[in-house]
Protein backbone atom coordinates (compact mmCIF):
# COMPACT_ATOMS: atom_id res chain seq x y z
CA UNK A 1 0.00 0.00 0.00
CA UNK A 2 1.04 3.15 -1.19
CA UNK A 3 1.45 6.26 1.33
CA UNK A 4 -0.79 7.90 -0.76
CA UNK A 5 -3.33 5.52 0.50
CA UNK A 6 -2.81 6.29 3.91
CA UNK A 7 -2.63 10.61 3.13
CA UNK A 8 -6.59 11.52 4.42
CA UNK A 9 -7.65 14.55 2.18
CA UNK A 10 -8.95 17.64 3.45
CA UNK A 11 -12.40 16.91 3.09
CA UNK A 12 -11.99 13.09 4.43
CA UNK A 13 -10.83 14.75 7.69
CA UNK A 14 -13.46 17.73 8.02
CA UNK A 15 -15.84 14.55 7.55
CA UNK A 16 -14.40 12.33 9.62
CA UNK A 17 -14.26 15.45 12.55
CA UNK A 18 -18.31 15.70 11.95
CA UNK A 19 -18.46 12.10 12.50
CA UNK A 20 -17.22 12.22 15.72
CA UNK A 21 -18.08 14.99 16.55
CA UNK A 22 -21.73 14.02 16.05
CA UNK A 23 -20.76 10.93 17.71
CA UNK A 24 -19.82 13.19 21.11
CA UNK A 25 -22.50 15.19 20.52
CA UNK A 26 -25.36 12.41 20.38
CA UNK A 27 -23.46 11.01 23.51
CA UNK A 28 -24.28 13.47 25.60
CA UNK A 29 -27.78 13.76 24.93
CA UNK A 30 -28.43 10.35 25.35
CA UNK A 31 -26.70 10.75 28.42
CA UNK A 32 -28.78 13.94 29.42
CA UNK A 33 -31.97 11.93 28.29
CA UNK A 34 -31.58 8.84 30.19
CA UNK A 35 -30.26 11.23 33.60
CA UNK A 36 -33.61 12.84 32.69
CA UNK A 37 -36.07 9.84 32.53
CA UNK A 38 -33.90 8.78 35.53
CA UNK A 39 -34.82 11.89 37.48
CA UNK A 40 -38.40 12.18 36.54
CA UNK A 41 -38.94 8.50 37.59
CA UNK A 42 -37.33 9.68 41.10
CA UNK A 43 -39.31 12.35 41.29
CA UNK A 44 -42.20 10.58 40.41
CA UNK A 45 -41.92 8.84 43.43
CA UNK A 46 -40.58 11.23 45.65
CA UNK A 47 -43.45 13.77 47.53
CA UNK A 48 -40.73 16.42 49.27
CA UNK A 49 -38.43 13.83 51.00
CA UNK A 50 -36.84 10.28 50.87
CA UNK A 51 -38.78 7.74 53.03
CA UNK A 52 -36.03 7.07 55.07
CA UNK A 53 -32.80 8.84 55.42
CA UNK A 54 -29.95 7.20 57.65
CA UNK A 55 -26.31 7.51 57.73
CA UNK A 56 -23.49 4.62 57.72
CA UNK A 57 -20.28 5.06 60.19
CA UNK A 58 -18.71 1.91 60.62
CA UNK A 59 -14.89 0.76 62.49
CA UNK A 60 -14.07 3.95 64.54
CA UNK A 61 -11.49 1.97 66.29
CA UNK A 62 -11.02 3.90 69.15
CA UNK A 63 -8.06 3.45 71.30
CA UNK A 64 -6.18 2.07 67.91
CA UNK A 65 -2.66 3.64 68.00
CA UNK A 66 -0.49 3.12 65.51
CA UNK A 67 1.53 4.83 62.23
CA UNK A 68 -1.80 4.20 59.59
CA UNK A 69 -3.99 6.63 61.79
CA UNK A 70 -2.38 8.44 64.67
CA UNK A 71 -5.49 9.87 66.04
CA UNK A 72 -8.18 7.87 65.09
CA UNK A 73 -10.73 10.27 68.05
CA UNK A 74 -10.24 12.95 65.82
CA UNK A 75 -11.27 10.80 62.42
CA UNK A 76 -14.50 9.86 64.33
CA UNK A 77 -14.95 13.14 65.41
CA UNK A 78 -14.91 14.45 61.91
CA UNK A 79 -17.23 11.74 60.96
CA UNK A 80 -19.61 12.97 63.34
CA UNK A 81 -19.03 16.59 61.79
CA UNK A 82 -19.64 15.26 58.33
CA UNK A 83 -23.12 13.34 59.21
CA UNK A 84 -24.14 16.52 61.45
CA UNK A 85 -23.28 18.46 58.35
CA UNK A 86 -25.35 16.84 55.80
CA UNK A 87 -28.07 19.65 55.95
CA UNK A 88 -30.83 17.39 57.45
CA UNK A 89 -31.22 15.77 60.39
CA UNK A 90 -30.94 11.08 59.28
CA UNK A 91 -33.88 9.54 60.49
CA UNK A 92 -30.83 7.41 62.70
CA UNK A 93 -27.60 6.51 62.53
CA UNK A 94 -26.38 3.22 62.71
CA UNK A 95 -22.25 2.23 63.62
CA UNK A 96 -21.80 -1.21 62.11
CA UNK A 97 -19.12 -2.03 64.66
CA UNK A 98 -15.56 -2.18 66.33
CA UNK A 99 -16.80 0.92 67.56
CA UNK A 100 -13.27 0.24 70.14
CA UNK A 101 -10.36 -1.29 68.75
CA UNK A 102 -9.59 -3.17 72.33
CA UNK A 103 -13.18 -3.38 74.25
CA UNK A 104 -11.41 -1.20 76.93
CA UNK A 105 -14.48 0.57 79.61
CA UNK A 106 -12.58 3.32 78.43
CA UNK A 107 -12.31 2.98 74.99
CA UNK A 108 -16.45 1.95 74.99
CA UNK A 109 -17.21 5.10 77.21
CA UNK A 110 -15.36 7.92 75.06
CA UNK A 111 -17.02 6.21 71.81
CA UNK A 112 -20.25 6.23 73.58
CA UNK A 113 -19.84 10.11 74.58
CA UNK A 114 -18.57 11.05 71.29
CA UNK A 115 -21.98 9.50 69.62
CA UNK A 116 -24.05 12.05 72.00
CA UNK A 117 -22.85 14.74 69.70
CA UNK A 118 -24.52 12.84 66.83
CA UNK A 119 -27.61 15.49 65.74
CA UNK A 120 -30.15 12.39 65.33
CA UNK A 121 -33.03 11.02 67.23
CA UNK A 122 -31.72 7.53 67.25
CA UNK A 123 -27.80 5.51 67.10
CA UNK A 124 -27.72 2.09 67.08
CA UNK A 125 -24.72 -0.48 66.92
CA UNK A 126 -23.61 -3.56 66.22
CA UNK A 127 -20.68 -5.15 67.43
CA UNK A 128 -17.52 -5.92 65.76
CA UNK A 129 -15.03 -8.65 67.12
CA UNK A 130 -12.88 -5.76 68.53
CA UNK A 131 -15.74 -4.90 70.71
CA UNK A 132 -15.90 -8.14 72.20
CA UNK A 133 -11.83 -9.29 72.11
CA UNK A 134 -12.00 -10.57 76.02
CA UNK A 135 -15.53 -11.34 77.16
CA UNK A 136 -17.82 -12.57 74.62
CA UNK A 137 -19.11 -8.90 73.98
CA UNK A 138 -20.39 -8.18 77.62
CA UNK A 139 -18.83 -4.75 78.11
CA UNK A 140 -20.58 -4.15 74.69
CA UNK A 141 -23.87 -4.95 76.20
CA UNK A 142 -23.31 -2.54 78.87
CA UNK A 143 -22.52 0.08 77.20
CA UNK A 144 -25.04 -0.23 74.17
CA UNK A 145 -27.15 -3.40 74.37
CA UNK A 146 -30.22 -2.09 75.87
CA UNK A 147 -33.38 -3.39 74.08
CA UNK A 148 -31.64 -6.14 72.54
CA UNK A 149 -31.92 -10.04 72.39
CA UNK A 150 -29.81 -12.65 73.24
CA UNK A 151 -26.27 -11.76 72.71
CA UNK A 152 -27.41 -8.25 71.49
CA UNK A 153 -29.45 -8.73 68.45
CA UNK A 154 -32.80 -6.53 67.81
CA UNK A 155 -34.88 -5.18 64.77
CA UNK A 156 -37.28 -2.44 64.39
CA UNK A 157 -39.60 -0.81 61.82
CA UNK A 158 -39.12 2.60 60.71
CA UNK A 159 -40.63 4.42 57.50
CA UNK A 160 -42.56 1.27 57.07
CA UNK A 161 -39.16 -0.50 56.35
CA UNK A 162 -38.17 -3.45 58.54
CA UNK A 163 -34.37 -3.04 60.33
CA UNK A 164 -32.66 -5.79 61.35
CA UNK A 165 -29.62 -6.01 63.45
CA UNK A 166 -27.11 -8.65 63.54
CA UNK A 167 -24.17 -10.09 65.77
CA UNK A 168 -21.94 -12.67 63.81
CA UNK A 169 -19.04 -11.95 65.67
CA UNK A 170 -18.95 -13.93 68.78
CA UNK A 171 -18.31 -17.33 68.48
CA UNK A 172 -15.85 -16.49 65.77
CA UNK A 173 -13.41 -19.39 63.84
CA UNK A 174 -12.24 -17.84 61.23
CA UNK A 175 -15.68 -16.85 59.62
CA UNK A 176 -18.85 -14.67 60.57
CA UNK A 177 -20.90 -17.08 62.76
CA UNK A 178 -24.82 -16.16 63.64
CA UNK A 179 -25.56 -19.30 65.35
CA UNK A 180 -28.77 -21.34 65.84
CA UNK A 181 -30.58 -19.12 68.10
CA UNK A 182 -30.35 -15.87 65.74
CA UNK A 183 -31.09 -18.10 62.78
CA UNK A 184 -34.34 -18.58 65.31
CA UNK A 185 -34.92 -15.01 66.16
CA UNK A 186 -34.50 -13.53 62.07
CA UNK A 187 -36.71 -16.60 60.94
CA UNK A 188 -39.72 -15.36 63.51
CA UNK A 189 -38.77 -11.70 62.59
CA UNK A 190 -39.93 -11.63 59.70
CA UNK A 191 -42.33 -14.32 59.63
CA UNK A 192 -45.02 -12.21 59.87
CA UNK A 193 -43.90 -9.29 57.15
CA UNK A 194 -45.80 -8.97 53.35
CA UNK A 195 -42.91 -9.67 51.04
CA UNK A 196 -43.06 -6.29 49.87
CA UNK A 197 -42.04 -4.60 52.94
CA UNK A 198 -38.36 -3.57 52.71
CA UNK A 199 -35.99 -5.31 54.80
CA UNK A 200 -32.60 -4.01 55.90
CA UNK A 201 -29.98 -5.79 57.66
CA UNK A 202 -26.90 -4.12 59.80
CA UNK A 203 -24.42 -7.11 60.56
CA UNK A 204 -20.30 -5.76 61.24
CA UNK A 205 -18.75 -9.24 58.93
CA UNK A 206 -20.21 -9.38 55.22
CA UNK A 207 -23.00 -11.70 54.96
CA UNK A 208 -21.68 -12.25 51.66
CA UNK A 209 -18.31 -14.11 50.87
CA UNK A 210 -16.43 -11.24 50.20
CA UNK A 211 -13.08 -13.11 50.95
CA UNK A 212 -13.18 -16.31 52.78
CA UNK A 213 -9.70 -16.45 53.30
CA UNK A 214 -9.09 -13.16 55.45
CA UNK A 215 -12.51 -14.12 57.00
CA UNK A 216 -14.82 -11.88 55.32
CA UNK A 217 -17.39 -14.06 55.31
CA UNK A 218 -20.38 -15.59 57.45
CA UNK A 219 -20.29 -19.05 57.59
CA UNK A 220 -24.23 -19.31 58.13
CA UNK A 221 -25.20 -16.37 56.24
CA UNK A 222 -26.72 -18.88 53.74
CA UNK A 223 -29.31 -20.13 56.41
CA UNK A 224 -30.64 -16.61 57.28
CA UNK A 225 -30.76 -15.37 53.83
CA UNK A 226 -33.01 -17.90 53.14
CA UNK A 227 -35.24 -16.43 55.00
CA UNK A 228 -35.53 -13.02 53.27
CA UNK A 229 -35.38 -14.62 49.70
CA UNK A 230 -39.18 -13.73 49.26
CA UNK A 231 -38.83 -10.18 50.07
CA UNK A 232 -38.77 -7.90 47.15
CA UNK A 233 -35.70 -5.91 48.97
CA UNK A 234 -33.09 -6.43 51.33
CA UNK A 235 -30.17 -4.66 51.79
CA UNK A 236 -27.06 -5.66 54.00
CA UNK A 237 -25.04 -3.14 55.04
CA UNK A 238 -22.00 -3.85 56.95
CA UNK A 239 -18.42 -2.69 58.01
CA UNK A 240 -15.28 -4.79 59.00
CA UNK A 241 -13.42 -4.87 55.64
CA UNK A 242 -12.68 -0.83 55.30
CA UNK A 243 -13.35 -0.70 51.78
CA UNK A 244 -16.66 0.32 49.86
CA UNK A 245 -17.61 -2.75 48.04
CA UNK A 246 -21.36 -3.90 46.81
CA UNK A 247 -22.56 -7.22 45.64
CA UNK A 248 -25.75 -8.13 44.33
CA UNK A 249 -27.50 -11.84 44.62
CA UNK A 250 -30.84 -11.83 43.38
CA UNK A 251 -32.67 -9.61 45.46
CA UNK A 252 -30.09 -9.06 48.20
CA UNK A 253 -27.90 -6.34 47.84
CA UNK A 254 -24.78 -6.57 49.83
CA UNK A 255 -22.59 -3.20 50.89
CA UNK A 256 -19.62 -2.95 52.27
CA UNK A 257 -18.35 0.34 53.87
CA UNK A 258 -15.49 2.44 54.93
CA UNK A 259 -14.06 3.10 58.49
CA UNK A 260 -13.56 6.28 60.00
CA UNK A 261 -9.96 4.83 61.53
CA UNK A 262 -7.68 3.26 58.80
CA UNK A 263 -7.75 1.09 55.85
CA UNK A 264 -7.22 -2.03 55.15
CA UNK A 265 -5.67 -3.73 51.97
CA UNK A 266 -8.17 -5.17 48.98
CA UNK A 267 -8.98 -8.65 49.36
CA UNK A 268 -5.87 -10.85 48.51
CA UNK A 269 -3.41 -7.83 48.74
CA UNK A 270 -0.92 -9.18 50.81
CA UNK A 271 -0.89 -12.00 52.82
CA UNK A 272 -3.16 -10.43 55.64
CA UNK A 273 -5.78 -7.73 56.47
CA UNK A 274 -3.04 -5.27 58.10
CA UNK A 275 -3.92 -1.84 58.33
CA UNK A 276 -2.34 0.10 55.39
CA UNK A 277 -0.31 3.22 56.10
CA UNK A 278 -1.33 5.61 53.03
CA UNK A 279 1.19 8.78 52.05
CA UNK A 280 0.76 11.95 54.48
CA UNK A 281 -2.30 13.67 53.16
CA UNK A 282 -3.92 10.82 51.77
CA UNK A 283 -5.64 9.33 54.96
CA UNK A 284 -8.85 10.98 54.86
CA UNK A 285 -9.90 10.28 51.03
CA UNK A 286 -9.82 6.42 52.21
CA UNK A 287 -11.51 7.46 55.41
CA UNK A 288 -15.80 8.20 55.57
CA UNK A 289 -19.37 7.51 56.47
CA UNK A 290 -22.36 6.95 54.48
CA UNK A 291 -25.55 8.48 53.43
CA UNK A 292 -28.48 6.00 52.49
CA UNK A 293 -32.06 6.76 51.66
CA UNK A 294 -35.03 4.81 50.60
CA UNK A 295 -38.12 5.80 48.98
CA UNK A 296 -41.24 4.29 49.04
CA UNK A 297 -42.03 2.24 45.39
CA UNK A 298 -38.26 1.92 44.82
CA UNK A 299 -36.70 -1.25 45.39
CA UNK A 300 -32.98 -0.13 45.48
CA UNK A 301 -32.05 2.18 48.43
CA UNK A 302 -29.94 5.02 47.11
CA UNK A 303 -26.35 5.43 48.40
CA UNK A 304 -23.60 8.09 48.44
CA UNK A 305 -20.73 7.93 49.75
CA UNK A 306 -18.70 10.61 51.95
CA UNK A 307 -14.79 11.04 52.34
CA UNK A 308 -13.86 12.74 55.25
CA UNK A 309 -11.71 15.23 53.58
CA UNK B 1 -21.57 -1.47 -0.32
CA UNK B 2 -22.16 -5.07 -0.15
CA UNK B 3 -25.38 -6.09 0.86
CA UNK B 4 -23.40 -8.44 3.52
CA UNK B 5 -21.68 -5.31 4.84
CA UNK B 6 -25.09 -3.02 4.60
CA UNK B 7 -26.22 -6.78 6.89
CA UNK B 8 -23.02 -6.39 8.95
CA UNK B 9 -23.85 -2.35 9.43
CA UNK B 10 -27.25 -2.75 10.40
CA UNK B 11 -26.56 -6.21 13.09
CA UNK B 12 -23.53 -4.09 14.84
CA UNK B 13 -26.09 -0.93 14.97
CA UNK B 14 -29.35 -3.15 16.89
CA UNK B 15 -26.52 -4.96 18.86
CA UNK B 16 -25.62 -1.77 20.10
CA UNK B 17 -28.74 -0.48 20.20
CA UNK B 18 -29.83 -3.30 22.86
CA UNK B 19 -26.83 -3.38 24.85
CA UNK B 20 -27.47 0.30 25.61
CA UNK B 21 -30.86 -0.28 26.76
CA UNK B 22 -30.14 -3.36 29.16
CA UNK B 23 -27.58 -0.84 30.57
CA UNK B 24 -29.92 2.43 30.43
CA UNK B 25 -33.12 0.31 32.20
CA UNK B 26 -30.30 -0.85 34.87
CA UNK B 27 -29.32 2.82 35.26
CA UNK B 28 -32.56 3.82 35.66
CA UNK B 29 -34.05 0.95 37.93
CA UNK B 30 -31.26 1.58 40.43
CA UNK B 31 -27.97 0.99 39.32
CA UNK B 32 -27.38 5.05 39.05
CA UNK B 33 -26.66 4.37 42.89
CA UNK B 34 -24.21 2.23 43.07
CA UNK B 35 -20.70 4.75 42.98
CA UNK B 36 -18.74 4.51 40.03
CA UNK B 37 -20.82 1.71 38.06
CA UNK B 38 -23.71 3.97 38.39
CA UNK B 39 -21.90 6.91 36.00
CA UNK B 40 -20.23 3.87 33.81
CA UNK B 41 -23.42 2.40 33.01
CA UNK B 42 -24.82 5.79 31.80
CA UNK B 43 -21.73 6.60 29.93
CA UNK B 44 -21.88 2.77 28.37
CA UNK B 45 -25.62 3.27 27.05
CA UNK B 46 -25.39 6.90 25.70
CA UNK B 47 -22.70 5.90 23.71
CA UNK B 48 -23.92 2.96 22.51
CA UNK B 49 -26.80 4.44 21.61
CA UNK B 50 -25.06 7.28 19.77
CA UNK B 51 -22.43 4.57 18.15
CA UNK B 52 -25.57 2.61 17.19
CA UNK B 53 -27.17 5.68 15.40
CA UNK B 54 -24.32 6.67 13.56
CA UNK B 55 -23.02 3.41 11.86
CA UNK B 56 -27.31 3.00 11.23
CA UNK B 57 -26.93 6.23 9.44
CA UNK B 58 -23.76 4.54 7.55
CA UNK B 59 -21.11 6.54 9.45
CA UNK B 60 -17.25 5.64 8.89
CA UNK B 61 -15.00 2.18 9.35
CA UNK B 62 -13.68 3.36 12.52
CA UNK B 63 -17.57 3.80 14.21
CA UNK B 64 -17.72 0.35 13.86
CA UNK B 65 -14.00 -0.22 15.29
CA UNK B 66 -14.92 1.78 18.09
CA UNK B 67 -18.56 0.30 18.98
CA UNK B 68 -16.71 -3.01 18.90
CA UNK B 69 -14.00 -1.53 21.31
CA UNK B 70 -17.21 -0.35 23.48
CA UNK B 71 -18.47 -3.64 23.19
CA UNK B 72 -15.24 -5.91 23.86
CA UNK B 73 -14.44 -3.32 27.00
CA UNK B 74 -18.68 -4.13 28.57
CA UNK B 75 -17.76 -7.53 28.79
CA UNK B 76 -14.63 -7.25 30.19
CA UNK B 77 -16.24 -5.45 32.78
CA UNK B 78 -19.21 -7.84 32.88
CA UNK B 79 -16.21 -10.52 33.44
CA UNK B 80 -14.70 -8.58 36.59
CA UNK B 81 -17.96 -8.02 38.27
CA UNK B 82 -18.37 -11.96 38.21
CA UNK B 83 -15.07 -12.69 39.55
CA UNK B 84 -12.68 -10.20 40.80
CA UNK B 85 -15.45 -7.12 41.15
CA UNK B 86 -15.31 -3.55 39.44
CA UNK B 87 -14.40 -0.89 41.44
CA UNK B 88 -15.73 -2.83 44.43
CA UNK B 89 -18.85 -4.00 42.67
CA UNK B 90 -19.64 -7.62 42.37
CA UNK B 91 -22.38 -9.64 40.98
CA UNK B 92 -23.30 -13.20 40.48
CA UNK B 93 -24.13 -15.19 37.21
CA UNK B 94 -26.53 -14.39 34.68
CA UNK B 95 -28.20 -11.55 37.43
CA UNK B 96 -30.04 -9.35 37.19
CA UNK B 97 -32.11 -11.07 34.74
CA UNK B 98 -32.59 -11.05 31.81
CA UNK B 99 -30.71 -8.19 30.97
CA UNK B 100 -26.82 -9.36 32.51
CA UNK B 101 -27.67 -12.12 29.70
CA UNK B 102 -29.15 -9.76 27.00
CA UNK B 103 -26.09 -7.23 26.83
CA UNK B 104 -23.55 -9.88 27.04
CA UNK B 105 -25.14 -11.65 24.28
CA UNK B 106 -25.31 -8.48 22.52
CA UNK B 107 -22.19 -7.41 23.32
CA UNK B 108 -20.15 -10.94 22.16
CA UNK B 109 -22.39 -10.42 18.82
CA UNK B 110 -21.17 -6.63 18.17
CA UNK B 111 -17.55 -7.89 18.22
CA UNK B 112 -18.21 -11.25 15.88
CA UNK B 113 -20.30 -8.97 13.11
CA UNK B 114 -17.28 -6.36 13.23
CA UNK B 115 -14.40 -9.19 13.07
CA UNK B 116 -16.95 -10.48 10.54
CA UNK B 117 -16.91 -6.93 8.71
CA UNK B 118 -13.08 -7.27 8.85
CA UNK B 119 -12.70 -10.81 7.63
CA UNK B 120 -14.91 -9.70 4.46
CA UNK B 121 -13.36 -6.41 3.94
CA UNK B 122 -9.69 -8.63 3.80
CA UNK B 123 -11.34 -11.50 1.59
CA UNK B 124 -14.07 -9.48 -0.31
CA UNK B 125 -14.84 -6.25 -2.60
CA UNK B 126 -13.30 -3.07 -0.81
CA UNK B 127 -15.78 -1.39 1.27
CA UNK B 128 -15.67 1.87 -0.61
CA UNK B 129 -17.47 3.85 2.13
CA UNK B 130 -15.51 3.43 4.95
CA UNK B 131 -12.58 5.11 4.11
Amino acid sequence: MTDAAHTMSRRQLIRHSAWFGAAVGLAVVGGEVISHIAGTADAARVQGRPTLRFAQVSDSHIGFTGKANSNVASSFSQAIDRINDLGYPPDFVIHTGDLTHLATPDQFDQVKQMMTGLRTPHVFTVPGEHDSVDDAGQKYRSAFGAGTRGDGWYSFDIAGVHVIALVNTLNLKKLGHLGADQLDFIAKDVAALSSDTPVIVFSHIPLFAMYPDWGWGTDDAAQALSNLRRFSSVTCLNGHVHQVFSKTEGNVTFYSGTTTAYPLPHPGDGPAPKPVTLPAGKLHDALGIREVSYTKGQNALALKERTLQ
Amino acid sequence: MTSAGLVTRIGIALALAVTGVSHAYLYIHGYRHIPTIGTAFLLQASVSFAFAALILLGGPAWLRWAGAMLAGGSLVAFGLSRTVGLFGFSEQGWQPSPHAALSAVAEVLTVALWLAYLIGRRFGRPDTRSA
